[in-house]
């Protein structure tokens, strides 16, 4: 295999309904299968540095998170590498080193995973304490689907 | 080639704190208000709790600084139960809390901040002969060759190129506020690569202490690790070796790549001495060399300003209900005894009642009630809390280490005491902590090491464990100086319950609102009487809130005169 290692990580708060969508996908991923020890499922809530390394340390990186595409449909959105923005933001508090600003660092470090994917969907209800909104959740089975279909394809590379 | 897809993963956390500021014809801020915009609520999940477990709740509410919570809460349990923890427990945590300090003003400085200062889109101008000569100059740190700055400014150009820093636009490069040459915004921008990867190596010490980083593990009487210098699985030799290279590394980078930097970018902007504000400043003190009670032994000492004087330090006690008070007269609360009556946090009420507009709205009212944070008061004056704070109190002690920092840093750059009452000052004064810090982490790991040598390796008191031997009833208070100021937890412990439990945070002290005899907080004051450039580019306004380093998101709108929004900036 060509990958050491692979980091599937979900990032979101789940009190605040479909916010919490990547936590929840990896959930539902890595429940019903084993995976070669090389695959590392995390869980990165709402850290932003802290995940700096989880990046830069793997060869194949698959992130799922809650996003906001141009067009807002209510479906499954896959992004991989060259397609997106690396932004480093103005920051007011480190709370908010977000995902794009980890993309951008690793890249002025040089050490952006070989592969890199983003799965995920628009959120439609970011309320406190009420689980992922039902076209979320309905959605859900069709982002880990790709997710799986994705990482089957790195582990036969 | 511009890449034409665009993701913006929602915000982890946003809208905490808003900053309104009203400008004259000359641009110059005549009124600025802050409002939290989100209520916190721990104290209310606190109630009824088993008092043992509530620093692991505390400690949730921030994951940056983390540990500081966990720490005030462990040490207002203690007080309250008469628990004194062991040697070995009192210099662990005092090396942790050292090392989230030192820790949090490099990645505040380099990360949060320096872009406030450093136009990275100038470096790309820069000449990297030159920009090696001026890094050598300044500093004997090895990477500094020619071939350096020439990798990273073509990976940077290739950055800017590929499309991907549409980002650029969105910054203020450019602003005329920026004054650094090309040259030193290059090394700034090397820099704040490094110390990226640098800041990760210093919370080992977390781990290795606690367990975990962030949210290290702590415990009412002592500390969870055990310490054994022959054993694998305790605190043996193998890990304080561990810790020792972390502190050297820390100390190396401080002084060879920090603070030449802060020197060599503040040097630029001297004639900025905006942002100074209240001129009172409050620490509670830490890093007790004996008991928390014996606040004489404290290497940050304890003490208030008031009105910039220096000759004079006041003394503080946290315990007396004249001294620390909030009241909520501007805040989304309800006191029964009147909202502008200062409570003493042992006296602390919870009572949410928000009265704003429904969002989305234009602009708060600022006569009524404007925020989601309370108003505390030291004997009734609003107090700015932070490194600030804590060097002017030490320096006015005649603190004999500060002195000589403070003292190195102002002559470098030329410049009176003064200059320290202003928004670069501020942002000195945490370079100035972050090295005395450091050299907390030294002092720290040398008593560990010698008291485990005597053969003592207690890091757990077990006296008070167990509630039976509890008193009915009893208060507690436990203060530590966060990376960010002044961090007091009140706690009230009935029938072995948590009755009642008051956090007052640094950015409360900060970030609060008017009181109830119209006195600003201390941004509020700070941002007083500043000229913006360009108010649709509120660059002005966010390198002073930056300067506080705010433990909250911000959005920060900019209204004239007559109440027109010239515009407003979501800082995201």
């Amino acid at each position: 295999m060509k990958y050491n290692r692979i980091n599937v990580l979900g990032l979101g708060n789940i009190l605040f309904g479909d916010e919490g969508f990547g936590v929840e996908a990896i959930r539902a991923f890595e429940k019903e299968k084993e995976y070669p020890e090389m695959v590392q499922f995390v869980d990165g809530g709402t850290q932003g540095l802290y995940l700096l390394d989880y990046i830069e340390s793997s060869d194949a990186v698959m992130v799922f998170d809650a996003l906001i595409p141009l067009d807002f449909e209510s479906r499954v959105y896959v992004y991989h590498k060259d397609e997106l923005p690396a932004f480093i933001h103005r920051k007011m508090s480190s709370h908010q080193m977000g995902l794009s600003e980890l993309l951008g660092i690793a890249q002025l470090h040089g050490r952006m995973p070989e592969r890199f994917v983003l799965i995920g969907i628009p959120p439609r209800s970011l309320d406190l304490g009420s689980g992922l909104s039902g076209e979320a959740r309905e959605l859900l089975d069709e982002a880990v689907g790709e997710g799986k279909a994705i990482l089957q394809g790195w582990l036969g590379e | 080639m511009a890449k034409k897809i665009v993701v913006d993963p929602i915000p982890r956390i946003e809208g905490h704190l808003r900053i309104e500021a009203k400008v004259n014809d000359n641009n110059i801020i005549e009124e600025a208000y802050s409002s939290g915009t989100m209520w916190r609520g721990i104290e209310v999940i606190l109630r009824g709790r088993d008092p043992r477990d509530a620093w692991a709740f505390a400690e949730r509410i921030c994951g940056v600084c983390t540990t500081v919570h966990a720490l005030a809460s462990v040490r207002c349990v203690e007080d309250a139960l008469g628990i004194e923890v062991p040697t070995n427990a009192r210099i662990i945590r005092n090396l942790m809390n050292a090392t989230q300090q030192t820790q949090d003003h490099l990645v505040h400085f380099y990360h949060l901040h320096a872009l406030d200062w450093v136009d990275v889109v100038s470096a790309l101008k820069a000449d990297p002969k030159m920009t090696s000569d001026i890094a050598q100059s300044i500093s004997s740190w090895p990477k500094s060759s020619v071939g350096y700055f020439k990798d990273l400014q073509q990976r940077l150009i290739g950055f800017v190129e590929s499309g991907q820093l549409g980002i650029f636009s969105n910054g203020y490069w450019g602003h005329p506020a920026y004054k650094l040459p090309p040259e030193v915004n290059l090394i700034g921008v090397a820099h704040y690569l490094e110390a990226l990867d640098f800041q990760k190596e210093i919370v080992k010490i977390h781990t290795i202490f606690g367990g975990k980083n962030p949210h290290p593990n702590y415990l009412v009487g002592g500390m969870a690790c055990a310490i054994d210098p022959n054993s694998d699985t305790a605190i043996n030799i193998e890990r304080l070796a561990m810790v020792k290279k972390i502190i050297d590394q820390t100390q190396q980078f401080i002084d060879q790549v920090y603070i030449p930097d802060l020197i060599a970018i503040a040097g630029f902007y001297k004639e900025w001495l905006y942002g100074g504000g209240l001129g009172n400043y409050l620490s509670y003190g830490d890093f007790p060399e004996t008991s928390l009670d014996d606040f004489k032994t404290l290497l940050w000492p304890r003490g208030a300003i008031l009105g910039k004087d220096l000759t004079t330090v006041h003394d503080v006690d946290p315990r007396d209900a004249a001294h620390v008070t909030e009241e909520v007269s501007h805040s989304w609360y309800t006191y029964s005894k009147g909202d502008d009556k200062g409570l003493h946090p042992w006296e602390g009420e919870t009572k949410p009642a928000y009265s704003g507009p429904k969002p989305p709205f234009e602009h708060l009212d600022t006569d009524k009630k404007y925020s989601w944070l309370k108003t505390p008061r030291w004997k009734n004056h609003p107090m700015e809390v932070g490194p600030l704070a804590r060097v002017l109190i030490a320096y006015a002690k005649g603190d004999p280490m500060i002195k000589d920092t403070v003292g190195l840093v102002l002559s470098r750059l030329q410049v009176g005491p003064e200059a320290l009452f202003s928004t670069l000052g501020r942002t000195a004064a945490r370079g100035i902590e972050c090295k005395q810090t450091a050299g907390f982490m030294r002092h720290f790991y040398d008593q560990l090491v010698d008291n485990i040598k005597k053969g003592d390796y207690r890091t757990f008191n077990s006296d008070r464990w167990d509630p039976s031997t509890w008193p009915a009833d009893c208060k507690g208070f436990g203060y530590s100086e966060a990376p960010r100021g002044s961090l007091g937890h009140w706690i009230h412990i009935q029938e072995q319950k948590i009755k009642e439990y008051q956090i007052v945070v640094p950015s409360t002290w900060n970030a609060s609102p008017r009181d109830a005899k119209g006195n600003s907080g201390a941004y509020e004051a700070a941002l007083k009487g500043t000229p913006m450039a360009n108010p649709e580019q509120p660059l002005e306004i966010i390198r002073t809130v930056h300067s506080f380093d705010p433990c909250l998101a911000c959005a920060s709108h900019v209204f004239d005169m007559n109440g027109q929004e010239v515009t407003s900036v979501r800082i995201v």
